[in-house]
C-alpha cells in the first residue's frame, strides 16, 4: 500500500516537471484565436466585396 | 552568459544618460496624454476645442509624442543601460557620443515641436506629402533622427570593445538584443532620412516646386514598418531576458532568443508595402512578394510565444505546480515588475492577430485607413510596449536614482497596468469594432451630413471617450510613480535583473555574431524587395504634387 502510492508519486513527478505540455496546448490555443479572427474578417471581405 | 566585465549596477556616470532619456520620455507621454483625452472628447461630439486650436494640430503633436519622442527616448534610455549593465560600463568616449545623440534629438524635438505648436505643421506624425509643414519641422526630425544614430553608435562602441576582449565568447544576450534593435533602427532610418533630405526639404524650403508623392511614401514606410519592430524588440528583450529572472526561472534558450532577433532584422524592413496594398502606382506582383516577406514575421513571433509560455510553463513546475495550466496560478501576481508586463503581452495576443489581418491584402480592403488601424496599434504600441517600458521603469528608474521602489508604489504600478488594461479595452475595442463598420481614422467629430452609416458609428466614439477618460488617469497614475521613483523614494539598491540561461552548457552559435552574413542578407533582401518596384515607380511617375496647407 505504502509501495504502491510512493510509487504513483514518483511517477506524477518525472512527468510534470519537464513537460511542456501547458506550452503546447497555449499555442494551439493562440493559434486557434488567430485563425478564428482572420476568418471572420475573411468572411466580411466576402460580405462586402 | 558567464562574463567578468559585467557589472551588477549600472555605473553613475551612465545611469545619468539614461535618465535624461527618461525625463523627455515621460514628458512626452504627459502632454501627448493629455493630447489623446482632447482627441477621444472631440470625437464624442461632445465637445469642441477652445482658442481655434485644430483638431489636427493635436493629432500632430500626439502621434509625434507619442510615436516618435516617447519610444525613441525610452528606448535609447533603456538599451544604453542594458548594455552597460550587461557589456560593462561605456568608455568616456562612448558617453560623450552618447550625449551628443540625446542633445541632437532634443534639439530636433523641440524643433518640430515648436512647430506643430505654432500651427505650421499639422501633417501628422506620418507627413505624408503633398501635405506641406514649415521646413523647421523637417529639420527637426532629421535632427532627431541624426541625434539617434550618434545616440546607438555608442552602445554599438560598448558592444565592439566587449567582443574585442572576449574573443570566441557569445556576447552578453541583453546587449546582443540591443545591438540588432540599434542596427535594424540604422538601416531603416536610411528610408526616412532619404526622402526627408532629398524631397521634403528642398520642397519645404522653396527650392524645387513640386514633390514625388510615391517615392516619398515609399521611402517613409520602408522606415514605418521597421519603426513598429524598433519599440517592440526592446519589450522583447524585457520579456525574454529580464522576465526570467523577476519570477525566479530561466531563460528558455538563449539561441532561440537570438535567432529571433536576427529573424527579426531581416524580416522586417523588405516589406513596407504592405501599408500601400492601396496605393495605385506599385507594380501588384510587387506587394505580393512583400506581403509572403511580411508573413515570414510571424516565425518569430510564434516563436517568442513559446519561448515564454514555456519559461512560465517551466518555472510553475519547479515550484510544484501541476495540471496542464496550473503553472500559470503560480507566477509573481503581486510584482509589478512581472505583472505589468504580462498585461502587455497577453494584449499582444488580440493586437497580433490584428497585424495578420492588416498585412493580408483583401481584408486589409476593409480595414485600411478605417479607425480599427488605431485600435490595432493602440494594443500593440500603446499598450504591449508602453506597459513593458512602464514595467521596466518600476525597477530600472530606482535601479538608475539609487532608490527602491516600495511596496506603496509596486502595489500602485499594478493597479495603474489594470487602469490602463480597463481603458484601452474600451477605446481599443470600440475602435476595432467602428474600424468594422467603416468609420474613418484621423477624423474630427462629424455626421457626415447626417448620413445613416456614421450615425452608427458615435456610440462607439462615445466608448471611446470612456476609454480616453480612465488611460487618461492611468497616464496620471504613471507619471506620480515616475516622479516618485526618481525624486521621493527611500534611498536603497534596486536590482537589475538579468535571466541566465536553462541549459549554460548550450553556448550559443558564433555564427549569430557574424555581422557581415546577417547585413549581407539584409541588404540583399532589400535590394530584392525594392530595386525593380523603385525604378517603375521613378520611371512612370506621374508628375510631381505642389505642396498642400489644409489646416
Ligand atoms: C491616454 C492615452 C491615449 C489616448 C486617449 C489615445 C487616443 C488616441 C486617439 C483617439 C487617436 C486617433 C484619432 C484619430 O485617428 O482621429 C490616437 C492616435 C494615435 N495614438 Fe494615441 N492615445 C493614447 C495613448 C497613446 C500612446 C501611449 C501611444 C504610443 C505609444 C499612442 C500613439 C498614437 C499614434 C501614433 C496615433 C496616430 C496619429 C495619427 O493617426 O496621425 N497613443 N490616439
Ligand atoms: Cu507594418
Amino acid at each position: 500500500m505504502a509501495k504502491a502510492e510512493l510509487k504513483t508519486k514518483h511517477q506524477t513527478e518525472i512527468e510534470d516537471s519537464s513537460s511542456l505540455k501547458g506550452t503546447l496546448a497555449s499555442v494551439f490555443i493562440l493559434g486557434l484565436f488567430i485563425i478564428v479572427s482572420w476568418v471572420s474578417v475573411y468572411y466580411l471581405f466576402v460580405d462586402r466585396f | 552568459m558567464v562574463n567578468t566585465a559585467a557589472k551588477v549596477k549600472v555605473d553613475p556616470r551612465d545611469a545619468k544618460l539614461s535618465m535624461a532619456h527618461f525625463f523627455v520620455a515621460f514628458g512626452a507621454l504627459a502632454l501627448g496624454g493629455l493630447m489623446g483625452l482632447l482627441q477621444t472628447l472631440v470625437r464624442s461630439g461632445k465637445f469642441e476645442l477652445p482658442w481655434g486650436i485644430g483638431y489636427y494640430q493635436i493629432l500632430t503633436a500626439h502621434g509625434v509624442l507619442m510615436g516618435l519622442v516617447l519610444t525613441t527616448f525610452f528606448i535609447m534610455g533603456f538599451q544604453y543601460a542594458a548594455v552597460s549593465r550587461t557589456a560593462g560600463t561605456h568608455s568616456p568616449a562612448a558617453r560623450r557620443t552618447g550625449w551628443i545623440g540625446f542633445w541632437l534629438m532634443t534639439a530636433g524635438t523641440l524643433m518640430s515641436g515648436t512647430m506643430i505648436l505654432l500651427n505650421e505643421a499639422s501633417v501628422l506624425y506620418t507627413f505624408y506629402a503633398p501635405l506641406k509643414a514649415h521646413w523647421i519641422f523637417y529639420l527637426g526630425l532629421t535632427f532627431v533622427v541624426v541625434g539617434s544614430w550618434v545616440d546607438g553608435a555608442a552602445q554599438i562602441m560598448t558592444y565592439a570593445k566587449w567582443r574585442k576582449n572576449n574573443p570566441g565568447k557569445p556576447s552578453p544576450l541583453l546587449s546582443f538584443m540591443a545591438v540588432i534593435n540599434t542596427v535594424m533602427w540604422i538601416v531603416a532610418t536610411l528610408g526616412v532620412a532619404a526622402t526627408v533630405l532629398f524631397q521634403l526639404l528642398p520642397w519645404s524650403l522653396g527650392l524645387v516646386d513640386t514633390v514625388d508623392v510615391l517615392i516619398s511614401r515609399t521611402l517613409f514606410w520602408y522606415f514605418g514598418h521597421p519603426l513598429v519592430y524598433f519599440w517592440l524588440l526592446p519589450a522583447y528583450m524585457c520579456w525574454y531576458a529580464i522576465i526570467p529572472k523577476i519570477i525566479g526561472g530561466k531563460i528558455f534558450s538563449d539561441s532561440l532568443a537570438r535567432l529571433s532577433f536576427i529573424l527579426f532584422l531581416l524580416f522586417s524592413i523588405p516589406v513596407g508595402f504592405h501599408h500601400q496594398l492601396t496605393e495605385p502606382g506599385i507594380d501588384p506582383a510587387w506587394k505580393f512578394i512583400q506581403v509572403i516577406l511580411t508573413f515570414m514575421v510571424i516565425i518569430p513571433s510564434l516563436m517568442t510565444a513559446f519561448s515564454l509560455f514555456a519559461t512560465f510553463e517551466r518555472y510553475g513546475r519547479s515550484k510544484g505546480a501541476t495540471g496542464l495550466f496550473g503553472w500559470f496560478k503560480v507566477l509573481p501576481w503581486n510584482d509589478a515588475r512581472f505583472t505589468v508586463p504580462f498585461i502587455g503581452m497577453a494584449s499582444f495576443i488580440p493586437a497580433g492577430a490584428g497585424g495578420i489581418i492588416n498585412a493580408s491584402n483583401q481584408m486589409d480592403q476593409v480595414v485600411h485607413n478605417t479607425i480599427w488601424v488605431t485600435g490595432h496599434f493602440h494594443l500593440t504600441a500603446a499598450t504591449s510596449v508602453v506597459l513593458t517600458f512602464f514595467g521596466i521603469s518600476y525597477w530600472l528608474v530606482p535601479h538608475l536614482t539609487g532608490r527602491k521602489l516600495t511596496k506603496a508604489m509596486n502595489k500602485l504600478g499594478i493597479i495603474q497596468a489594470w487602469v490602463w488594461f480597463i481603458g484601452m479595452a474600451f477605446m481599443s475595442g470600440a475602435m476595432h469594432f467602428q474600424g468594422l463598420l467603416g468609420g474613418p481614422r484621423r477624423s474630427a467629430f462629424s455626421t457626415y451630413g447626417d448620413s445613416k452609416q456614421a450615425l452608427e458609428w458615435i456610440p462607439y466614439q462615445i466608448a471611446q471617450a470612456v476609454g480616453g477618460t480612465i488611460l487618461f488617469l492611468g497616464i496620471i497614475l504613471v507619471l506620480v510613480i515616475f516622479i516618485n521613483l526618481a525624486f521621493f523614494a527611500p534611498k536603497g539598491e534596486e536590482e537589475f535583473p538579468v535571466g541566465e540561461a536553462e541549459n549554460l552548457q548550450e553556448k550559443a552559435p558564433m555564427v549569430f555574431e557574424n555581422w557581415k552574413l546577417w547585413l549581407g542578407i539584409t541588404a540583399a533582401l532589400i535590394l530584392f524587395a525594392y530595386t525593380i518596384p523603385f525604378i517603375d515607380i521613378i520611371q512612370n511617375a506621374p508628375p510631381g504634387s505642389k505642396g498642400f496647407k489644409t489646416w
